[in-house]
């Protein structure tokens, strides 16, 4: 294993009682390194672009290096929080949500017992300052999108935070709320520019809105490969790339997801594949993964499963849906960019979800799924509340699903374990029983 | 294999351009045609004036209004097998482009994208209407359709005065506006024989300053009011031309809709119809252009499709794409 680098004074401090930021740094690396092992090294046929993402998290959780300099630092706590508008002011939006069991537990303090591990887990990290990549926050921004998130906002404010609320509308059907939040992002817009001291125009919104439509292209040529019959890419890769867009300069993660396409798109060519002949296909949705609590993903493609595609906010539905722009002006390109936000998203906040199972079943079809796997942190209502509504589509549909409730204690694995392992084996049950009847 | 790349080539087709090229070749046939004998008749369905001494083809409003304001017994007897006849080429043209016609064809509807242009190029921002408005506002077009068509029938039948005849030429803009365009500006008076023709004249001459004020800020003001887009709606289902759409692939995100100029919520929100051509489209495609979801919007010549959303096409056309692909 290896060890922080820590000049010889502090070691000899750390004998007698070790300073607690640097307690928990060292439980985070050790977290982190174990499950960067797991899946750098548990799976054969590795791709050898996906060095370049394993080394960057290496680089930012257990060696805590800067990724970033001289610019400022913007935040955000959901993907509502608009990229292109962030770039356009040339600062460097970064996503806070968390994914550790150690910040979970320094996060604990603040929150009910049964709550949002993610909630959880990100109010433990900017309690102990410790933001991934980057050396400090110019900039907070907080979504009003489910309760949990949206009341945790007092107890960063409490932690000590500058938060900037921003609105977000929990219908959206309605020409109200279209209007309502492309008044929030105009205002956004404004005051970020005045907070931060930085200029937006027609240009540099251009650019911005293109930096990020090329990232999401690359996330979707990616994606194209994952609809084949054999499949050249597992879906923690997958999750360890977009996990990576959360603080990654987008320029170089979007060549280097480039690299992993070209290096898979050859892999296809060859008749390689990342997965078993039978692997069943998954389709993964719900709560969030977010790193280093990949284990679901870890435990599927263990158990000879392979996730094709997937629904929640850590992959897919940051990159799905892309911005359209009638009039290159400030006045259009804002609004674009506002509508991008609201009116695909799939988040189960909203009153209804009749759109995100539409996107399950169009996934379901496109990418030939044989199962769902349905993950909701334990205490996050809404997954919870819209499990029921999406395991009577999947019977609907004959897709078996299995929902799992988890969060980020490492105690929960042998009895999860087995259940995917069960789920998996079921499902190559049925294939087999298809292929013959 | 041919076709094949033809047909990808067009998936990524700057359509601002090829709109563009199309519309004005169409406006110098329709507005000019007549100083090279062009004549494409006088049964086009789109407002290419017929007070424009020049024009290359003409409105069918100007003849539908004066052939339906004859006496009824000579209407409806043998002799109006003209009447029939000019209906049916309406119609043909019509089956065949569908509202294309708008989007593509009108002099009238090209000059409020030129006006929408010059908008663009001050940098002012373009003004909608809220949802109650645009539901009520666009019912107007159904009384100037009614106009059209019943006023004559009336006349006809001897239960309004003859001063009427033509009533919708009258106070429709491209009267006044079209004949400009070969210097005759004859058309900006007021007509003061009679208290009706005053009325029908100064409301064209108001209407008329409405439409370049309402097109500077909203685009393709005045189609919203148009009878000629009512009376295409009518026939549109047996176009050969269809805009259509696959719920399935739509993923709602509102793309199509922010670039539609009319406004038209259901090309983002209805994920039922297959046929989501709506009275008020002017078939102009930039939703098609604008969707990033592969087939989710798409235009069909009978059964074949000619045009179609894709990812790639929009990612060109929206500057994402890589110089080297
Ligand atoms: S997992 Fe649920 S509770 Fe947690 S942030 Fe997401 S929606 Fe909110
Ligand atoms: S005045 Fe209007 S309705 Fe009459 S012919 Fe001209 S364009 Fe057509
Ligand atoms: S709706 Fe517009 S484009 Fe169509 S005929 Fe009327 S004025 Fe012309
Ligand atoms: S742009 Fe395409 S995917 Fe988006 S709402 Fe319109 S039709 Fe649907
Ligand atoms: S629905 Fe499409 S074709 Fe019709 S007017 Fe709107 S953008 Fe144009």
């Amino acid at each position: 294993m290896k060890q922080n680098e820590q000049p010889e004074k502090a070691t000899r401090r750390v004998r007698k009682v070790e300073d607690p930021k640097a307690r928990h740094q060292r439980h985070e690396a050790m977290e982190a390194l174990k499950m960067l092992d797991a899946l750098r090294h548990d799976f054969s046929k590795p791709l050898s672009s996906m060095d370049y993402f394993y080394e960057l998290f290496e680089k930012v959780y257990c060696r805590r290096e800067k990724l970033h300099s001289a610019k400022p630092m913007v935040g955000t706590l959901c993907i509502q929080i608009p990229y292109e508008i962030i770039y356009a002011m040339d600062a460097v939006p970064v996503r806070l949500c968390n994914g550790f069991h150690t910040n979970e537990q320094s996060g604990g303090e603040f929150m009910p017992a049964k709550s949002c591990s993610l909630v959880k887990a990100t109010l433990g990290m900017l309690k102990q300052e410790d933001i991934p990549g980057v050396d400090k926050l110019d900039y907070l921004v907080h979504p009003t999108t489910c309760d949990q998130k949206t009341k945790s906002i007092s107890m960063v404010e409490e932690i000590g935070y500058d938060v900037y609320h921003m609105e977000f509308p929990r219908v959206k059907e309605s020409e109200e709320s279209r209007e309502y939040w492309r008044r929030t992002i105009r205002k956004f817009t404004k005051d970020l520019s005045k907070d931060l001291g930085r200029k937006i125009n027609r240009r540099s919104l251009k650019s911005a809105i293109q930096k990020v439509g090329k990232a999401q292209l690359a996330y979707h040529r990616l994606n194209e490969l994952r609809k084949l019959k054999s499949v050249p890419i597992l879906g923690k890769d997958i999750f360890l790339i977009t996990n990576a867009f959360f603080f990654d300069d987008i320029e170089r993660w979007t060549e280097m997801t480039l690299a992993v396409c070209s290096e898979a798109e050859a892999r296809v060519k060859e008749g390689t594949s990342a997965a078993g002949k039978r692997s069943p296909r998954i389709l993964y949705t719900g709560s969030p993964p977010i790193f280093p609590n990949l284990k679901l993903p870890y435990m599927i493609e263990q158990a000879d499963g392979v996730i094709v595609a997937d629904e929640s906010c850590s992959a897919n539905r940051l990159f799905n849906d892309m911005v359209s722009v009638d009039e290159w002006f400030m006045y259009d390109m804002v609004d674009a960019v506002a509508d991008r936000y609201l009116k695909g998203c799939t988040c189960p906040i909203f009153t209804k979800n009749d759109d995100r199972k539409r996107r399950l079943k169009e996934l379901i079809e496109s990418y030939n799924v044989d199962g769902v796997v349905y993950q909701s942190f334990a205490g996050c209502q809404v997954y919870e509340m819209e499990q029921r509504s999406i395991q009577q589509q999947m019977e609907a549909l004959g897709i078996p699903m299995l929902y799992v409730e988890t969060d980020y204690s490492p105690g929960q694995g042998g009895q999860l374990s087995t259940r995917i392992e069960a789920f998996m084996e079921s499902l190559k049950v049925k294939n087999r029983r298809k292929q013959e009847g | 294999m041919m076709i094949n790349k033809i047909f990808q080539k067009i998936q990524k087709a700057d359509i601002r351009k090829f709109r563009f090229w199309i519309q004005l070749f169409l406006f110098v046939i329709f507005v000019y045609g007549g100083y090279v004998a062009i004549d494409v008749g006088r049964e086009i369905p789109v407002f290419s004036c017929g007070y424009d001494r020049e024009a290359g083809g003409v409105c069918y409003f100007m003849s539908l209004q004066h052939q339906l304001a004859r006496p009824w017994e000579r209407l409806f007897s043998g002799a109006s097998l003209g009447v029939l006849s000019a209906f049916g080429v309406f119609i043909l043209w019509f089956i065949v482009f569908n509202k294309a016609w708008c989007g593509y064809a009108c002099p009238l509807g090209t000059m409020q994208d030129w006006i929408t242009a010059l908008r663009k190029r001050l940098g002012i921002p373009y003004s909608t209407y809220s949802e109650e408005s645009f539901k009520s506002l666009k019912k107007i077009k159904y009384i100037f359709l009614l106009i059209v068509l019943l006023f004559p029938l009336l006349i006809g039948a001897g239960l309004l005065d003859p001063e009427w005849r033509g009533a919708f030429c009258k106070m429709c803009p491209g009267r006044l506006i079209t004949p400009m365009f070969v210097g005759d500006f004859s058309q900006w008076s007021i007509d003061f024989s009679s208290k009706t023709a005053i009325f029908l004249t100064t409301f064209g001459i108001a209407f008329t300053v409405v439409f370049f004020v309402g097109s500077f800020i909203k685009k393709r003001f005045f189609c919203f009011f148009c009878p000629m887009s009512a009376m295409h709606y009518i026939f549109s289902p047996f176009a050969l031309l269809k805009l259509k759409k696959d719920g399935e692939k739509c993923t709602k995100c509102g793309d199509c809709y922010r670039v539609c100029d009319m406004q038209i919520w259901d090309i983002a929100d209805d994920v039922k119809s297959r046929d989501i051509l709506r009275d008020d489209c002017i078939f102009c495609l930039k939703c098609v252009a604008a969707c990033p979801e592969e087939d989710a919007l798409q235009v069909d010549i009978v059964k074949w499709a000619i045009f179609k959303s894709t990812k790639g096409g929009f990612a060109k056309r929206m500057g994402f794409e890589d110089e080297t692909e």
